[in-house]
């Protein structure tokens, strides 16, 4: 018996331990697809729209998770209020779009739903990038000295969102009831139709992927980026303002995550509990990419939106419920973990 | 006598508490016991009604205090300590409505398969992610309560977003019955609490426990295992957890999802700060304070021009906002200001 373990458990063991980031990559996405394809049954409009949803919502966490990702690889803080940002944008969208049953009414004085979509898009952003500021100027400025209470104020700043957004809104959830034009079109795989706006969506998402990317590789900013992500003294002490490039990027990270529920909103509505789902969800990709690397946020939130999406799929064929559906992000995770304690693409911390 | 001098005010709130529910029952004219009708008693009148807030600051307070340990004493952040909170109560739910034993025995059984589950799952969190960053163990933390309470608010078999009702709590613990008995039950438990934590933390293993959340590497280099102090750390808070989770859902007679939700870290992690981090009772003021304010504001109002600001429906809100602020600007909570106020004096 212990011959048969050590048999099998030690090049069991070797293999997972020395499996290369690439190599962990294509067995994940191998299984993913493989559980698609068993979960639609064969049928392949079933499985391109299974495919299709995934990658928008890999699209979708990208943006909430390339802030997180960033933000705690150039300043070691995990923004736990970036889910609120995500909510905040959803919120303002769906307001601005529904003047006549939202709470705020300034979408009246524009007639045309597309534009007005558009310019709520704007105005969320607007508003994130400035929530942001204020966040990181305000108040996570003076705790630079007491990390710990940085974590703890992010969670509570996280707090004041929802609840503010609770009391303004309510609880109830919004369903968007004014379509954009683009949002009506559909378009057709194998028979099954499917929106031109979530095609849009994905394809907006990989575009900034690949746009962040090149400007994280070639432009001057980014690279002060990434050189502050190995090591933000450094970067002091060569005479760049790091501080001002902290603010930059917080910023940025949370007009991205405002942006991303605006651009959600007319299909996910505007529910309380969007932030949570999406920061949690966001965590578990950018733990599992490995903290503080761009590349493991981007494939990760790939595979983490696949997963989700075929989990869905799966509880639908095969009736195990919706719980686990929900949890997917999670056990992702903890699976990525097992194998690769750092995530895909972290280093030895 | 030294003993008396140096813990006069210690004895002295210990004896009030313990005094309190005849001494409410004396000055408002009720019986501590309820309302005699037929061979039992209603649970009516002042005394019995303060009892129950008292309860629920003791069980709040044990929370707290063992938030505090992880949290103040030994520098590990925790963003699902309500985990165990509602796993104590989800356990005795279950335990006394489905498996069919005798109530109190299977009260007894509950507890001791909180304490083995608790311990269990403090274990494999802390083994899986403190030898990482710090970090690590908050996002766990979060990630697994959240697991749980989804999962918790969807279980048909504890009747999902509804709870599960007790019905089948033993009768001298059943707070509609004999509310006096769970009075002092909490009393002990809060008591040992408070003499476990304040002997734990004076111990040499405290002062272990201090030096990693001062410096964890130092600590490392002068030799100690940290991961073992930790992971101690851990499973005790998290065993005290499950316990003050026992008592809140016994007094609510009921097992509910919201005990395991984000909503008691908040509340355990504010307690903490306003109460004062890393003092010994800085976590009982914190607990004591912010629930009284609770009881005692829910229903207030305050009209301001024309708009009217009720107090309970955006109590989480103005929770949040207090806490932000204590954060920024009043660190060391109300007694450990008080106690830089007094060494400041004294010098």
């Amino acid at each position: 018996m212990e011959n048969l373990i050590r048999e099998i458990g030690v090049p069991l063991g070797r293999f997972f331990g020395r499996t290369t980031a690439t190599g962990a990559i294509a067995l994940l996405f191998a299984i993913i697809l493989g559980v698609a394809f068993v979960a639609s049954q064969g049928n392949m409009s079933t499985f391109s729209i299974t495919i299709l949803s995934g990658l928008l919502r890999a699209a979708l966490l990208f943006l909430v998770a390339a802030g997180l990702s960033l933000i705690f690889g150039l300043m070691d803080i995990l923004n736990f209020a970036q889910g609120a940002y995500f909510m905040i944008g959803a919120y303002l969208a769906y307001d601005f779009q529904h003047p006549a049953n939202g709470v705020i009414r300034i979408g009246e004085a524009i007639p045309d739903p597309n534009l007005r979509f558009l310019v709520g898009v704007i105005l969320a952003v607007v508003v994130g990038g400035i929530l942001g500021v204020i966040l990181e100027r305000g108040l996570l400025r003076p705790l630079y000295e007491r990390p710990l209470f940085q974590l703890v104020l992010t969670f509570g700043v996280s707090i004041i969102m929802l609840e503010f957004i609770k009391l303004i809104w309510g609880t109830t959830p919004y369903a968007w009831t004014v379509p954009i034009t683009i949002q009506t079109t559909q378009f057709e795989i194998f028979g099954q139709g499917f929106s031109a706006y979530r095609l849009f969506i994905i394809v907006m998402g990989i575009a900034l992927m690949i746009g962040v990317a090149l400007l994280l590789r070639n432009t001057r900013i980014g690279i002060t980026i990434r050189a502050g992500v190995e090591d933000a003294e450094m970067v002091t002490a060569l005479g760049i303002n790091v501080r001002a490039v902290f603010t930059l990027v917080f910023t940025l990270g949370c007009a991205l995550a405002s942006f991303g529920g605006a651009v959600a909103a007319p299909f996910l509505g505007a529910t309380p509990s969007l932030g949570a789902t999406y920061l949690l969800a966001s965590i578990a990709v950018i733990v599992l990419g490995g903290l503080g690397s761009y590349e493991g946020t981007a494939i990760g939130s790939i595979i983490v939106g696949l997963a989700w999406a075929t989990m869905e799929q799966f509880s639908l064929f095969s009736n195990i419920g919706t719980v686990w559906s929900s949890i997917t992000p999670m056990l992702m995770l903890a699976l990525v973990l097992l194998a690769r304690p750092n995530g895909l693409f972290g280093e030895e911390r | 006598m030294k003993f008396l001098r140096e813990h006069w005010f210690f004895l002295l709130v210990f004896v009030g508490l313990l005094l309190l529910p005849y001494l409410i029952g004396w000055l408002t004219g009720s019986n501590p016991l309820g309302v005699i009708r037929g061979d039992r008693y209603i649970m009516r009148g002042e005394s019995t009604y303060w009892q129950s807030v008292m309860i629920e600051v003791f069980a709040l307070s044990v929370l707290v205090m063992s938030y505090n340990l992880m949290f103040g004493f030994t520098g590990v952040v925790s963003f699902g300590h309500a985990l165990f909170f509602g796993l104590g109560g989800y356990i005795t739910g279950i335990m006394v409505q489905f498996s069919g034993l005798d109530p109190l025995l299977a009260f007894v059984l509950a507890v001791g398969l909180t304490v083995v589950l608790c311990t269990v799952i403090g274990l494999v969190i802390g083994l899986a992610t403190l030898r990482l960053k710090g970090v690590y163990f908050a996002i766990f933390t979060l990630a697994l309560a959240e697991m749980v309470w989804i999962y918790f608010g969807r279980l048909p078999l504890t009747n999902g977003e509804d709870g599960l009702t007790m019905s089948n709590l033993p009768a001298i613990i059943d707070p509609s019955q004999n509310r006096l008995i769970l009075y002092y039950l909490a009393f002990a438990m809060f008591v040992f609490t408070f003499l476990f934590i304040r002997r734990l933390v004076n111990s040499p293993t405290g002062a272990v426990f201090k030096a990693i959340r001062e410096n964890e590497e130092r600590a490392q280099a002068i030799g100690y295992h940290t991961l073992r102090f930790k992971l101690f750390a851990i499973v005790v808070a998290s065993t005290m957890a499950g316990g003050a989770g026992i008592i809140h859902a016994v007094l609510a007679k009921s097992a509910r999802p919201e005990f395991l939700g984000v909503g008691y870290t908040v509340d355990s992690l504010l307690m903490t700060i306003i109460g004062g981090v890393g003092t010994f009772t800085g976590p009982i003021i914190g607990a004591g304070g912010l629930h009284l304010a609770d009881v005692l504001l829910r229903n207030a109002q305050f009209t301001i021009g024309t708009t009217t600001i009720n107090i309970g429906e955006s109590w989480t809100f103005l929770l949040g906002v207090v806490f932000v602020v204590v954060v920024l600007i009043f660190p060391f909570g109300v007694v450990g200001t008080y106690q830089r106020w007094r060494a400041n004096r004294k010098r």
